[in-house]
């Protein structure tokens, strides 16, 4: 066969998947679990008096019931040692672990759950930003100072609430904006968005042999062991993560759950251990994207350059640092970026709250920065009277852009043909035409997280190739298609005969995990240099089989054939047969990591994620219908320009788009997870918090512009993560026109949309 | 309170004796081993759950276990032929990439089946109408649509 990779193979796990066989991390069952749960902190901030576990633990059936006091004295966290197991003697959110029973059934440990008698004295939450960043606010923390950095990461500004602060000031700014023709100041609010995966959060834990066995879903094997060694105080060697099939993910599967209690819990009881949380522990628990308020102001002049540019964001990380001390640095990639900024100043902080920890979901903060940016850039077009399209072209980065961060974007052009691309296929002046309509466009570039990855390939004596990889199924198909039909053409070979494994921490080489669309241009990259190393092997093998030299024969079409003479040929499975007792297994691997691109440094204080590495390029136009009476948005036609590099498989990567498509829309109108002024989420149920359903959501046009990257597996780069970053921009601009009122939150309710219709009357 | 009751399942007869409170979906999957229909919410909002109960959809989280007596009840795992093969709504799934992470699809395959059981030519709207009880958080829901056109296309 000709190769399987630009083509949409079969997705070989759909049929298990289709037939209900697929076992995922809720269904697996190790032969005599117990089952437990979790007593969640019922107010966002208090002291705790006491615990009383005694009623607990005399119910029938319960094994344990364990406190702090159980598990060792310990702070851990992704970037800030700051969050213990289970709080001690304060709470300081919604939701934060007190204690954990153990029972035989999982309703014994449930019942027992509310029999934990937790004294609480509430104080005053700290609810929100505003309330946090106020002049002598309360401290989330008081022992804040005591928290240090994760070994192997530098101190970076932090003081009380504000848990971290990145500023990029690179001079001359004042003087820029000072030149101005006109300031354009606009502030942007968003609220937290949900993962909503449609698989909660579970974890079964064994302890055997002085060693941890977790059995998990989740996106990142590599890190659930490396954090719960640090949660437990033990080496990461003592324990082992073993992955199943996961639904879905998108973010909230990438630091550690519900893992590290189960292993503690099962040392403790000495027996197998299952903790699953229920849709609401699910909500209330999970590291949702944050909230975050947005403040921007650019000076543009009449001709329609911009010249001067201030953008301060602040992020919510909720009650404990998390990863959102890394997402301060994403603004110095976006805010001077796409369009070109002469001078850019950019100042962001990651806040504490008394709420749930937030986290990385999809497009991590680029979702509602982009949104920011690009309902700015239309302001910018508006304020000086020119089209905004137009606006757009006229301030575009080329190839050669430098970033804020000093890194340079040697093919940044490419964004003028997506821009042309779109053009092509949603003419600009045909869109968003009649009453109550409106079309909204939008940019970014995206990157692809550089994650290290490895891959072991294995012909087997059938000739079937075995992939053995930690990469995870996170559902897109980058392992179920990508990865498998990269190897397959490593030996020209069907993707049927490829087999991967599930990751299993014990047997393969760490991986970066299922995130920012790292696993087909890392984990690909990697099958390719351990292509490389077994395809000389079989090289060698074939060419001694048939008699002659190595560089006389080639691999091709399942077989090893004599060059010139296509019937002097031996299949790969007599190949690997015969090689098992000549020469031994013929087995090669490889290893990948995206080298740091260059940057600079000194551009800013505090950039805990420095580079930008391996960036993709993405327009977006969106046509919406508003109703007048009712506030409801309609998107009309949603068209999709993503430069990939390389695509792997078309059909897998138009399903990223289309998928990354809805969540935007429901970021953009549906989905807004909100706090109250008491510390407490108010949506709080899958019915409360409402997901796109299929009514919703239009046929998403898709255009993928192939442009091969040089590292990349026949050119391949991320392409999963970015197509939901720019839709709340592109919607929101289009709703802004339909309605010519401003639109500045997320979501854009039908109440903001009636606003903007009244401001616009008003006007 | 315990409840004893027959129902079929899958085209079996099977007696459970299980508490009077307990729902349809946790006799499936804990006293049956039938885990292939799903809990997403215990809430009947997300549809992963989904099974037929005397051929209509239900969520069968919210279900209770012994209105069931009586009744036939299938689920994804009596679907395939005996012989294995796909239903003509699974295959279309397997075959238009309508799969990705997998853990609503059996709630949609047997949304679905029951639609074209009822309405052998659904339109697009038909489809999404049928399915604004089901939750997909990966796909955008367009090649599953696309999947039961192709499906109901090859029936006729």
């Amino acid at each position: 066969m000709s190769g399987s990779v630009g083509k949409s193979v079969p997705r070989l796990d759909a049929e298990p998947k289709v037939r209900g066989e697929a076992v995922y991390g809720v269904d697996f069952e190790l032969t005599g679990t117990l089952y437990a749960a979790l007593v969640l902190s019922p107010v966002p901030s208090g002291r705790i008096i006491g615990i009383d576990t005694s009623a607990a633990a005399a119910q029938a059936g319960v094994r344990a019931v364990v406190t702090a006091e159980d598990a060792p004295d310990l702070r851990s966290g992704l970037a800030l040692d700051d969050e213990p197991l289970f709080a001690s003697d304060t709470v300081h959110y919604e939701g934060e672990p007190i204690a954990a029973v153990v029972a035989d059934s999982l309703k014994a440990a449930r019942r027992a759950v509310s029999d934990v008698i937790v004294n609480i004295e509430e104080s005053p939450p700290v609810a929100s930003l505003e309330a946090a960043l106020t002049e002598g606010a309360p401290l989330v923390h008081e022992n804040w100072e005591t928290f240090a950095p994760v070994p192997g990461l530098p101190e970076w500004p932090r003081q009380g609430n504000v848990v971290g602060e990145m500023t990029a000031d690179p001079g001359g700014v004042d003087e820029a904006f000072a030149g101005a023709d006109h300031i354009v100041e606009d502030v942007f609010v968003a609220d937290r968005q949900y993962q909503a995966y449609l698989e909660p959060k579970s974890a079964t834990a064994i302890y055997e042999e002085d060693r941890y066995t977790i059995h998990v879903s989740h996106q990142y094997p590599w890190n659930v062991r490396s954090r719960t060694a640090r949660a437990l105080g033990v080496n990461p060697s003592r324990i082992r993560v073993i992955g199943h099939h996961m639904g879905g993910g998108f973010g909230a599967r990438l630091d550690v759950g519900l893992e590290p209690y189960a292993a503690l819990l099962a040392r403790l009881v000495r027996a197998p251990v299952k903790l699953v949380f229920d849709r609401s522990e699910d909500l209330l628990t999970c590291n949702s994207r944050e909230n975050a308020i947005i403040r921007i102001r650019s000076g543009v002049m009449n001709d329609g350059r911009i010249v001067a540019r201030e953008f301060l964001c602040d992020m919510d990380c909720g009650a404990y640092a998390t990863d959102t001390v890394f997402l301060i640095s994403i603004p110095i990639f976006l805010a001077g970026s796409v369009y070109e900024v002469p001078s850019t100043r950019v100042v962001a902080r990651a806040v504490y709250t008394n709420t749930t920890p937030t986290g990385a979901f999809r497009g991590v903060s680029g979702t509602y920065l982009n949104f920011a940016l690009e309902r700015h850039t239309d302001n910018l077009a508006n304020t000086i009277a020119m089209d905004r399209r137009e606006f757009r072209i006229r301030n575009l980065m080329d190839d050669g852009h430098r970033m804020l961060n000093g890194q340079i974007l040697t093919d940044a052009g490419i964004m003028r043909t997506a821009f042309a691309e779109v053009e092509a296929v949603a003419p600009w002046a045909d869109m968003g035409k009649g009453p109550n309509r409106g079309v909204g466009m939008a940019a970014t570039l995206w990157l692809t997280n550089p994650a290290p990855g490895q891959v072991t390939l294995k012909l087997d004596v059938d000739g079937t190739l075995g992939v053995i990889t930690g990469a995870s199924e996170i559902g897109t198909g980058a392992v179920a298609m990508g990865v498998r039909q990269i190897a397959a053409d490593e030996l020209g070979i069907d993707p049927r005969d490829v087999i991967v494994t599930m990751p299993d921490t014990d047997v393969q080489g760490h991986d970066g995990g299922a995130q920012g669309s790292r696993t087909t241009h890392i984990v690909g990259r990697a099958v390719r240099e351990a292509g490389t190393g077994l395809r000389e092997q079989v090289v060698r093998a074939g060419a001694r089989l048939l008699g002659e030299l190595p560089d006389d024969v080639e691999i091709g079409d399942g077989h090893v054939s004599v060059k010139g003479e296509w019937n002097r040929r031996v299949t790969l499975a007599e190949v690997a047969t015969q090689a098992l007792y000549d020469v031994g297994p013929l087995v090669a691997s490889g290893s990948y990591a995206t080298p740091t691109p260059k940057y600079d440094p000194d551009t800013a204080v505090g950039l805990l994620f420095p580079t930008f590495p391996t960036p993709t390029y993405h327009v977006h136009i969106a046509e919406v219908e508003v109703d007048p009476d009712t506030g409801l948005v309609t998107v009309l036609r949603y068209v999709v320009v993503q430069e990939v590099g390389k695509a792997i498989t078309p059909e897998g990567v138009i399903g990223q788009i289309q998928g990354g498509v809805a969540q935007g829309i429901g970021y953009a109108l549906y989905e807004g997870l909100q706090i109250g002024e008491d510390g407490r989420y108010r949506q709080r149920t899958l019915e409360a918090y409402r997901v796109p359903i299929a009514l919703d959501v239009p046929r998403v046009e898709a255009v993928l512009l192939e442009h091969p990257d040089e590292e990349g597996p026949h050119g391949a780069k991320g392409a999963a993560e970015p197509p939901i970053v720019p839709v709340a921009a592109a919607i929101g601009n289009a709703i802004a026109d339909a309605t010519g009122g401003a639109i500045n939150r997320i979501p854009i309710t039908p109440e903001d949309v009636l606003d903007a219709l009244a401001e616009n009357r008003e006007d | 309170m315990s409840a004893e009751f027959s129902m079929t399942v899958n085209g079996r007869t099977v007696t459970v004796d299980v508490a009077a409170d307990e729902t349809l979906l946790h006799v499936l999957r804990d006293e049956l081993l039938l885990t292939g229909a799903k809990e997403g919410c215990d809430e009947g909002e997300c549809g992963a759950c989904t099974v037929l109960v005397d051929g209509k959809p239900v969520d069968s989280c919210i279900y209770p276990a012994p209105a069931a007596a009586g009744r036939t009840v299938s689920t994804i795992e009596g679907l395939v032929g005996s012989d294995g093969s796909l239903t003509p709504i699974q295959r279309a799934f397997v075959d238009g990439f309508a799969v990705q992470c997998g853990f609503c699809t059996p709630g949609f395959v047997m949304t679905l089946t029951a639609l074209i059981e009822e309405n052998s030519k659904p339109t697009e709207r038909d489809i999404r109408e049928a399915l604004s009880g089901n939750l997909c958080r990966c796909t955008g829901y367009s090649t599953i649509i696309d999947a039961v056109l192709t499906a109901t296309e090859e029936r006729s």
